[in-house]
């Protein structure tokens, strides 16, 4: 009884095409950004930071990668194997224009380094404009391992530093430290939370207006999409860009809101992966999706790596390592046997469901 | 000028000066690529039968190799132990069929390819739960005495690991082409419920290819093994494949073959005469670009299938 | 009158609102001259000639494999001719890119649909929008403002051709899951919401029951009266081409046989012996 929609009846275009227009999603919707912003710092408050460093922190950092890259794969139909790539670009190029311009606001740095990973994406991207499918995740294989490699081998880019790393330096915005050793985590966890919040916004804007169709039609059957005069070039670019963009400030965020400091290995393939099973498994062609799915992805280990203490089952270490893999690998399989639409999907149904409780039909 | 000489005149003064040199680095790319080439085969038995591009073929090398040393390891002799383990791939196919496959029938591709990397981390975990994680040792007989060939030298094992690399393709390649389950194989691949709408029973085709990439996989894990022990990085060797695919073609057995090839050669050319320009270590992303410049001339790779669109 | 037909008259009438209704007028729209098309050892199309009037619905039959889908396919750029000019509004010329056809008035439908399957049938024919939207992605990423006013002015457009198609209730429904019928109607709102000066219509019938069919046929005579669009047609069924169409082209193996009304074309004895194995049954 609780989830109805009699009653709310659409009397413009406008109101029709709202992000929500079922007034309890609303509700829903800014309860949760009640809990998020004041209701989680309020319980975390003298706590140790534990849930947010291994929780939310990287959540929210991962879940805006995943929104990248499902509007690039999941919307756009552009498959990309190089997410870790993007983000470090985002991350070295923060790091290199906060280290030669300390002064500039590290808000405005992520931003321009978001620029910068959008045109090295449209660069990996041009190939798309002849090969699809697998072909292109070759493509964007190859701007994976050489972006690393490039970032690995010419020292510049880590400002020469003998170990190899690239460590955040400490900045503060409006006099609150954000970055370095000295940021509290409640800040960090703000800061990202403030940037997932507006760029999952925006991205929703732009999959529900013209570019969104454009780009799932091109997806769905691309002959057809240039027929009827959507041109590919321009589309599948600015998929690329903005999807690269999204990366590359997630990546900047991974290393100087959660990481602290890190080499290229973590961006390496297996990140890349990670942010693919988030959108696979969070449901291809859904912002909500990529949310979730990032939500599976980074709950799962810590769910396997504390679950077996909680029910009194002690392991060793590497035999856990072990059989994570294999949960999480059956897990996979059994997700896409069963709903290869994903979490997103599930949540449809659930609302579905919901709006006619008690009844069944 | 100074800076670009590394690139354009150094390699070439290098490879006219010693030409023995060269042509040992060109052996030596070869059979790096024949390497290759038995991965890729597998991919393309799969891809070929099933249009799933099966990224667990890496871990499925490993996996045997594991399996095999594992036995080996508890004193069963040579021969018998891989008898079995050929028995294990083969149980591995029909519980893949059973449990996955079946289950998956006319999804997209990149939901078998998720499923497929989902498999990966499973057999991975699996395989490292029952055999254990530290480097293993595959020594199962293989000489590796060195040949000297016209004033090249070259070991026994790299020869014997290029015929046998020959010898499989060879028969592989007669099976696809002349058998009925060639066909029906091919069929298959084409459009599943087509072809079980003709009667082709897809659970057998399936089980008998896996089957076959299984035994392939082991062949692969023997050599690999062998020549470099058998740890985690095996399962990498699936990436690797990607650019043989590219250049070869995704369903072509040959293309596998020459694809291989040219990514070893071209490799080893480029990190010998053309790395310490760079610093080193392009073999990780050499074969990629070599992949993704051949892509924008031939799409389809050497002997791919053209493809066609329709509306 | 009954109730549905005066309603789907009044949605026509909306549908026409902004737009003058010419009849026939008797000037040529598009003309195809001497166009040949091959690939590999195919030859598709010899020199076949023919044109297009405005306002008027012009069949394109023939057997199977005559090269009619491929004559479609020319005239919107998707195929490139060998030989020969396609003259459009005046301008000749040999090849046009897709993209440019779609702008200069020419929309299609496919034999087998080309819908966008993920997506609702709301967004499909906002897809056909796409040529008249201006708005770039950085207003659309705000969406407040001029974006959203655009989304809701092309909006009320579509949604006219919902009333005119009788689609209303499916309008959210993703298309993959629709029956074919309701799918063609889909497609051929897509193509109405590009305001063609020319449809190309590839088999719109096919597959369909009788009763869709007369809904069919409602609609194409609908959007030719009102909209004074210009119909190029591909059609198998007979009674339908006779009853519909104003003037007939006849290909067989790639080549024209027949150009007339649709009478003289019914009575021509090289089309009778095309046909001949397929049997027409008379009315």
């Amino acid at each position: 009884m609780l989830y109805r929609e009699a009653g709310q009846f659409k009397t413009s275009y406008a109101a029709d095409q709202a992000i929500f227009p079922i007034r309890q999603d609303r509700w829903f919707v800014a309860a949760v950004l009640i809990v998020a912003y004041v209701g989680v710092p309020l319980l975390m408050k003298g706590r140790e930071d534990y849930l947010y460093q291994a929780v939310l922190i990287p959540f929210l950092i991962l879940s805006l990668a995943a929104i990248g890259l499902n509007l690039l794969t999941g919307y756009a139909g552009l498959l990309s194997l190089g997410t870790g790539a993007f983000m470090a670009v985002g991350a070295y190029a923060t790091y290199k224009i906060t280290t030669a311009f300390p002064e500039l606001n590290i808000i405005a740095v992520f931003l321009l380094s978001g620029l910068i990973a959008a045109a090295v994406g449209i660069m990996f991207g041009l190939p798309s404009l002849r090969i699809k499918g697998f072909y292109l995740a070759v493509a964007t294989l190859a701007a994976q391992f050489f972006i690393l490699w490039l970032f690995n081998k010419v020292a510049w880019f880590y400002n020469y530093a003998p170990s190899g790393t690239i460590t955040a330096p400490p900045r503060t915005v409006l006099g609150i430290e954000v970055t370095g050793p000295h940021a509290t985590a409640e800040v960090r966890y703000l800061v990202v939370l403030a940037f997932v919040t507006v760029f999952a916004l925006v991205a929703k804007n732009l999959v529900r207006g013209r570019i969104g169709r454009q780009w799932m039609a091109i997806r769905d059957m691309d002959i057809a999409a240039e027929i009827i005069g959507i041109r590919m070039l321009p589309n599948k670019l600015i998929a690329f860009a903005i999807s690269s963009f999204y990366c590359g400030v997630a990546g900047a965020l991974y290393i100087f809101c959660y990481l602290g400091s890190a080499e290229t290995e973590a961006f390496d393939i297996l990140l890349s992966f990670s942010v693919l099973f988030m959108i696979i498994i969070g449901g291809l062609g859904s912002i909500l999706g990529s949310i979730l799915g990032a939500a599976f992805i980074t709950l799962l280990p810590v769910f396997l790596t504390n679950a077996p203490q909680l029910v009194g089952l002690g392991m060793r270490a590497d035999l856990q390592k072990h059989f994570e893999f294999m949960i999480f690998g059956s897990l996979i399989v059994v997700f896409l046997i069963v709903e290869p639409n994903g979490l997103a999907r599930l949540w449809q149904i659930t609302k579905e469901k919901l709006r006619r409780w008690p009844f069944p039909y | 000028m100074g800076t670009l000489t590394p690139f354009l005149l150094t390699p070439f003064t290098e490879i006219w000066g010693s030409p023995v040199f060269f042509a040992e680095v060109v052996l030596t790319g070869l059979l790096t690529g024949v390497m290759y080439s038995l991965v890729a085969l597998g991919f393309v038995l799969i891809f070929k039968a099933s249009r799933v591009f099966n990224y667990a073929q890496g871990i499925m090398v490993l996996f045997a190799a594991l399996t095999l040393v594992g036995l080996m390891e508890h004193g069963v002799p040579v021969w018998l132990a891989i008898g079995l383990t050929i028995v294990v791939m083969v149980g591995l196919a029909v519980a893949v069929e059973r449990l996955m496959l079946r289950h998956l029938v006319n999804q997209p591709d990149i939901i078998l390819f998720m499923a497929t990397i989902g498999l990966a981390f499973f057999l991975e975990g699996f395989g490292e739960m029952v055999w254990g994680s530290n480097v293993k040792e595959l020594n199962i007989g293989i000489p590796d005495n060195p040949v000297e060939f016209g004033g090249i030298l070259l070991s026994s094992f790299d020869i014997i690991a290029a015929l046998t690399g020959a010898v499989m393709v060879f028969g592989l390649a007669l099976f696809f082409q002349k058998t009925a389950i060639g066909r029906a194989l091919r069929a298959v691949a084409d459009d599943h419920q087509a072809a079980l709408s003709v009667g082709i029973p897809l659970k057998t085709i399936w089980i008998t290819v896996w089957s076959v990439a299984g035994v392939v996989a082991l062949v692969t894990g023997i050599m690999w093994g062998a020549k470099s022990g058998v740890q985690f990085s095996l399962s990498l060797i699936a990436l690797k494949a990607l650019p043989v695919l590219i250049l070869g073609g995704f369903t072509s057995v040959p293309g596998a073959i020459i694809g291989g090839l040219i990514i070893g050669v071209g490799e080893k050319i480029a990190e010998i005469y053309w790395g310490p320009a760079l610093g080193g270590a392009i073999e990780n992303w050499f074969a990629y670009m070599l992949a993704m410049v051949f892509l924008l001339f031939r799409p389809q790779g050497l002997f791919g299938e053209r493809i066609i669109e329709r509306v | 009158m009954t109730a549905a037909a005066t309603a789907q008259a009044s949605a026509a009438v909306a549908l026409a609102d902004e737009i003058p209704a010419p009849r026939a007028t008797g000037n040529v729209l598009l003309a195809v001259d001497d166009i040949s098309l091959s690939f590999g050892g195919v030859q598709a199309l010899s020199h076949v000639s023919f044109d297009i009037r405005e306002g008027e619905i012009r069949a394109i039959i023939g057997p199977n494999g005559a090269g009619k889908s491929s004559m479609l396919n020319v005239i919107n750029g998707f195929y490139h001719p060998n030989s020969g000019t396609i003259t459009y509004k005046g301008t000749a010329r040999r090849e046009m890119r897709p993209d440019q056809a779609a702008r200069s008035g020419i929309a299609r439908t496919f034999q087998n649909i080309a819908l966008f399957r993920g997506m609702t049938t709301l967004d499909n024919i906002m897809t056909g929008r796409n040529t008249m939207m201006r708005r770039n992605f950085l207003w659309q990423a705000l969406y407040w403002g001029p974006a959203r006013r655009e989304e809701i002015e092309h909006r009320a457009k579509v949604e006219e051709i919902i009333d005119f198609l009788e689609i209303q209730a499916i309008r959210k429904t993703p298309v993959g899951r629709l029956p074919y019928g309701l799918q063609k109607r889909v497609e051929l709102g897509r193509a109405l919401a590009a305001e063609p000066d020319l449809l190309l219509l590839d088999e719109p019938m096919a597959g369909m029951n009788t009763e869709e069919k007369e809904d069919m046929c409602r609609f194409i005579l609908d959007v030719n009266a009102q909209l004074g669009t210009t119909i190029a047609l591909i059609e198998h069924d007979m009674s339908v081409v006779m009853d519909i169409s104003d003037r007939v082209v006849v290909l067989d193996y790639g080549v024209k046989i027949a150009d007339g009304p649709p009478d003289e074309v019914r009575t021509d004895p090289q089309v009778i012996e095309a046909y001949l194995g397929v049997t027409h049954r008379e009315d």
